[in-house]
């Protein structure tokens, strides 16, 4: 029985650039379908058909409007820096589709006669190269502000650095715990130690924060700060337009099927079979093509989460989401990380009795509620001395601002608008802009 | 061990030519209708306010302060990653070590934390 | 990366002499709690008890390094898988560090002189700024100057017992960034003090570099990093001589830099000047003690065998440096940049006894960094007492005399500037003296010739601070003497005490100093 690396190191270079272009197609097929799936889902959260014209069910209404951005002008403002604005939505849009390089879609296969395992490359370092692929894409996001020469594209590319570094600690200290149990950051040994029970339920607390990470991490709603139609128009990508702008837009897809899929890798047993189909004729449906079925429907449950986020829940503030990041997913990672580490080192040091391992956890829990006694969130009382550091001399309205009541409604005669009516293809784009619709 | 790389590398030049391809072709598929109004910089319609040069202007100090807190956590991640995939052959002495590896970075972070260095205002 | 990690399987944990190290252990413990003292203290309790809990550590470190050092083993003690070694120097080392350091930190903690300290309560605004103009009403201190401290100093324990260069190289990290911090947190003349800071940081940031390229030249060389494998390379082996040599250099470069050695001396007069005196106190005297106590390890325990190769570029090094110091001294018309320079010089006479990698040479030298020490932290805090409206009166116009005015603490100094000079019944004389012997004895002879003419040189300057102070009419708007609380008075103390005492009877620290050699 070879392993997957060794399967994979046999493969020829034929097979390795047909699966390099499956997983391309993948990706942007994800993508498309994503639109379509997030605006039909989204419409009927709201009491709407979402877009039905262009296909059967509306399906190809999201490579229409991907052509139409083909054909529409492409403008560069004068103020900005040529090469990095060409260069920005190049940078965001490699990383992305290079995270799937390492994501084990199935087991071994017979492809073309050939004895393969469904995944590109199974690096020693698995896991890492999807973490680098993601920090890389930040550099996409943070040029692009930079180089569009325009106040809002430049809070929208800071705003969305700082939150993706904060939430790619948390997310990077969650998968410590999943190593800790696999002892190993290849992806498809990941999947093989999860044979005996998922890591969802074996590690509860990393995957939620995991699940919470991965959200702020792709800029979703409600982690959408970066975007915030409302504040910064449309964020980092304010001055794109036409493919460029397209580029952005399948970045942020692909790096939600990205992340989904991780997910699914991490924590859902990958390509497994869930639990009464496992036991179907001795696992025959975790051989062969099967697993990819599995596997799909695992990832699109989490981009249904996603989409199910973004039709429930209002935009964090940037304090709160800070807050949230920095001062519970982190410390509670670090918490569990220690916990899961002592577990490990306790019950393989032989010689150990139960009691003593109680005794020991019982030690551990008491420091933690005396460190826990000792972090109270509360400002330093005697602070006299504070001299503000930061703050110009722009008037900025305080957070706690009271807003006047709104004065008593007068109901209009007015006919209601038709509200089954959907808008035309051709105006969807500037609607996607302005309205949110268009799910960014 | 560099062979395992070449799909890697594969699939980054599909991707780039891809990506190189869309941003290169866009300005010649596109229309283009000369407008001064359309190359300025977009603040929703109101006249742009002067700007420094492209990204120039200081930023606020917070963003810094993340930055930093950033790397000192990369960092501890780093170290994270080796010992947990060991972390069963190095045992008792592996826990020890980490514990004490969190904890003190657990003082800085304490320290930053009642100091208001997490907050945003 | 499979192979790397299965390489685990063997690891040990490392024996570990914790009472050799209890010294060491308990500054950096100390530190981290300091730290949380920071973060849980209410603002106003914090500076009691962080001078409390600085003292007590540095007092029982002291006592721990007492204690041990009265039975421990003379061949020294490997501990940490031997990247520490504990032997008689490192103890003296220890020793010196923790003394001086007390010396500073009462110097530090001193808030009588300068209504609330000689810090700024946030050293981040910028000069000039309204926030600047609302701070500089205030009275409130950075009390992180104290966890700095301990930080700084645990960061000059390990450098000094560091036997492989990696673990030098964190050790050098580790009491260089508090004190680049330290440097920018001069209550008066903020911009100075944040253009020390960032000057420091900047060639400093420059020097470890070099330090750390260096290593990777000597790794490529001798395929470890411990000093003993590197000595083992280089004593007989047909390897190429350029890495050595290469490697060696930028080494040498980020330490001399440290022992702030012309010509590596640019940032000393800039640093001395705008930091805070007691911080340039601090820095002046353990900073000193730390980089040679490694440059001696260094060339003694790595490079001792080529040393016929090498020796002439640091002879050069040694009077470049005694020379900047003595004449570009002279022209100096700030006393805390005329101590800088004098510092200099005084780096090119250690150098002189570093190089001569004889026992003796190793003793005169550690006997001469701890009568340095004492008398540059008693210097410094003569320093901090003369001033006016704006602060510390450093100009050398206004210490015209200043005899006249304040009688003790002009002869204080006088005696103090005299102890660097090398006037006899003095420390200064006594460790230029046992330096220079050991030098005349390892077959150096013209390098002490040009020693004697340049400490002549040098001690004409403090010579014309003298005149200054005793012959000269005070100016009418000149700047009082202020009357030193507890602190400052006890560290001056101590300084010309032990300058005295070191002076008239040295044969017991002379006897600590030569107790034993380094062990690799």
């Amino acid at each position: 029985m070879k392993t997957t690396a060794e399967l994979i190191a046999d493969d020829p270079l034929w097979l390795s650039i047909i699966k390099v272009v499956a997983i391309f197609a993948f990706g942007v097929v994800m993508t498309l379908f994503m639109i379509w799936l997030e605006r039909r889902v989204v419409g009927r959260m709201q009491h709407r058909p979402g877009p039905n014209r262009v296909g059967p069910f509306g399906l190809l209404q999201s490579l229409a409007d991907g052509l139409k951005l083909a054909f529409k002008e492409d403008i560069r403002p004068v103020v900005a820096d040529k090469w990095v604005y060409f260069l920005a939505p190049i940078i965001s849009a490699i990383p992305a589709f290079l995270a799937f390089s390492v994501i084990p879609f199935g087991p071994d296969v017979t492809m073309f006669g050939h004895h393969t395992a469904l995944q590109l490359v199974d690096l020693p370092v698995g896991v890492l190269v999807i973490l680098a692929c993601s920090s890389l894409g930040v550099y996409g996001i943070v040029l692009s502000g930079w180089a569009s020469g325009s106040p809002y594209p430049l809070l929208g590319s800071l705003r969305s650095a700082a939150q993706v570094i904060s939430y790619e600690i948390a997310m990077g200290l969650s998968i410590v715990g999943v190593i800790l149990r696999s002892h190993s950051l290849s992806t498809s040994d990941i999947v093989n130690a999860q044979e005996g029970g998922w890591y969802f339920w074996l590690l509860p607390v990393s995957f939620v924060v995991y699940a919470i990470s991965m959200v702020g991490e792709t800029n979703r709603a409600p982690f959408d700060l970066p975007e915030a139609e409302s504040e910064l128009v449309g964020g980092f990508h304010t001055e794109y337009s036409s493919l460029k702008f397209a580029l952005f837009f399948l970045a942020e897809y692909v790096n939600m099927v990205v992340v989904s899929a991780l997910a699914t890798t991490l924590f859902l047993g990958g390509w497994r079979a869930p639990w009464p189909l496992s036991a179907i004729d001795g696992g025959v449906l975790n051989t062969g093509w099967w697993p990819i079925l599995w596997f799909v429907g695992k990832t699109f449950f989490f981009l249904f989460v996603f989409v199910w986020l973004r039709g429930t829940l209002p935009r964090l503030r940037y304090d709160q989401f800070m807050r949230l990041g920095w001062k519970v997913l982190v410390p509670v990672s670090l918490v569990w990380i220690v916990l899961i580490a002592a577990s490990n080192a306790l019950w393989n040091t032989p010689g150990v009795t139960t009691g003593q391992r109680l005794i020991f956890f019982g030690v551990g829990i008491v420091v933690l509620l005396v460190f826990a006694l000792l972090l109270p969130d509360k400002r330093v009382a005697d602070d006299e001395e504070f001299v503000p550091v930061t703050g110009s001399g722009y008037p900025l309205p305080p957070l706690d601002l009271s807003v006047p009541k709104s004065p008593p409604r007068r109901r209009l005669p007015a006919a209601p608008e038709p509200a089954e009516r959907e808008m035309e293809p051709a105006a969807v784009a500037a609607a996607d802009k302005e309205t949110g619709d268009g799910s960014l | 061990m560099l062979q395992a790389y070449v799909p890697l590398v594969l699939l980054f030049a599909l991707a780039g030519a891809f990506a190189l391809f869309s941003v290169a072709a866009a300005p010649y598929i596109g229309p283009r209708r000369y407008n001064k109004a359309k190359l300025d910089a977009y603040e929703c319609g109101i006249e742009p306010s002067p700007q420094p040069i492209v990204g120039g202007g200081r930023m606020p100090v917070a963003y810094y302060l993340t930055a930093m807190l950033f790397i000192l956590f990369d960092i501890e991640m780093v170290f994270l990653y080796p010992f947990a995939v060991s972390a069963n052959a190095l045992g008792m002495f592996g826990l020890v070590e980490i514990a004490l590896f969190v904890a003190t970075v657990g003082f800085a972070y304490a320290y930053v934390w009642r100091r208001g260095g997490l907050d945003w205002n | 990366m499979s192979g790397f990690f299965s390489q685990a399987q063997q690891l040990q944990a490392p024996d570990v002499a914790y009472q050799a190290v209890l010294p060491m252990l308990l500054v950096l413990g100390a530190a981290c709690v300091s730290v949380l003292f920071e973060a849980f203290l209410p603002r106003e309790r914090r500076w009691g008890w962080q001078v409390a809990l600085t003292v007590v550590t540095l007092a029982g470190a002291a006592i721990s390094l007492i204690v041990y050092g009265n039975d421990a083993p003379k061949a020294g003690v490997k501990t940490f898988s031997d990247v520490l070694t504990i032997d008689r120097p490192t103890l003296f080392l220890w020793g010196t560090l923790l003394l001086l350091a007390f010396g500073a930190v009462l110097l530090i903690a001193d808030r009588s002189v300068e209504p609330g300290g000689a810090f700024v309560a946030q050293a981040a605004i910028r000069p000039g700024t309204l926030q600047d103009r609302v701070q500089a009403a205030k009275v409130g201190m950075q009390t992180e100057v104290f966890p700095l401290t301990l930080f700084a100093l645990g960061g000059m324990m390990v450098f000094c017992a560091a036997n492989d260069l990696l673990t030098m190289f964190v050790a050098l990290e580790v009491l260089s960034l508090p004190l680049y911090l330290m440097a920018g947190l001069a209550r008066r003349r903020r911009l100075l003090s944040q253009e020390a800071a960032v000057k420091y940081f900047l060639l400093g940031a420059f020097a470890s570099a070099f330090f750390l390229y260096g290593i990777a030249l000597l790794y490529g060389y001798a395929g470890s990093v411990k000093l003993a494998d590197i000595a083992t390379a280089a004593a007989g082996t047909n390897r190429s001589d350029t890495l050595l040599f290469a490697g060696m250099g930028l080494l040498v470069v980020g330490l001399l830099f440290k022992a702030s050695v012309g010509p590596f001396h640019t940032w000393t007069p800039d640093v001395y000047q705008g930091s805070p005196t007691p911080v340039t106190a601090f820095m002046a005297a353990c900073t000193k003690v730390a980089a040679f106590g490694g440059i001696l390890r260094v060339l003694m325990g790595a490079f001792a065998s080529t040393n016929w190769e090498w020796r002439g570029v640091l002879w050069g090094v040694a009077i470049a440096s005694m020379a900047i110091g003595a004449v570009l001294g002279l022209t100096q018309t700030d006393v805390k940049r005329m101590i800088a320079y004098s510092s200099v010089a005084h780096a090119g006479f250690l150098l002189v006894g570093s190089i001569a990698l004889t026992s003796k040479g190793v003793s005169g030298t550690l006997f001469y960094l701890l009568a340095y020490g004492l008398t540059t932290v008693a210097t410094f805090g003569i320093v901090s007492l003369v001033r006016d409206a704006d602060g510390e009166a450093s100009h050398l116009s206004q210490w015209a005399g200043l005899a006249k005015r304040s009688p003790i603490v002009a002869g204080v100094f006088t005696f103090l500037l005299l102890a660097l000079a090398g006037i006899p019944l003095t420390s200064g004389f006594v460790g230029k003296f046992v330096v220079f012997s050991a030098a005349l004895q390892s077959g150096m002879a013209p390098l002490v010739v040009v020693a004697l003419v340049f400490s002549a040189v040098a001690a004409f300057f403090y010579l014309r601070v003298i005149v200054l102070m005793y012959f000269s009419e005070p100016a009418a708007d000149g700047p009082t003497v202020t009357v030193p609380g507890a602190f400052t008075t006890m560290a001056i103390t101590i300084g010309a005490l032990a300058t005295l005492v070191l002076g008239v009877f040295p044969s017991f620290a002379l006897d600590w100093a030569g107790a034993g050699g380094f062990t690799f």
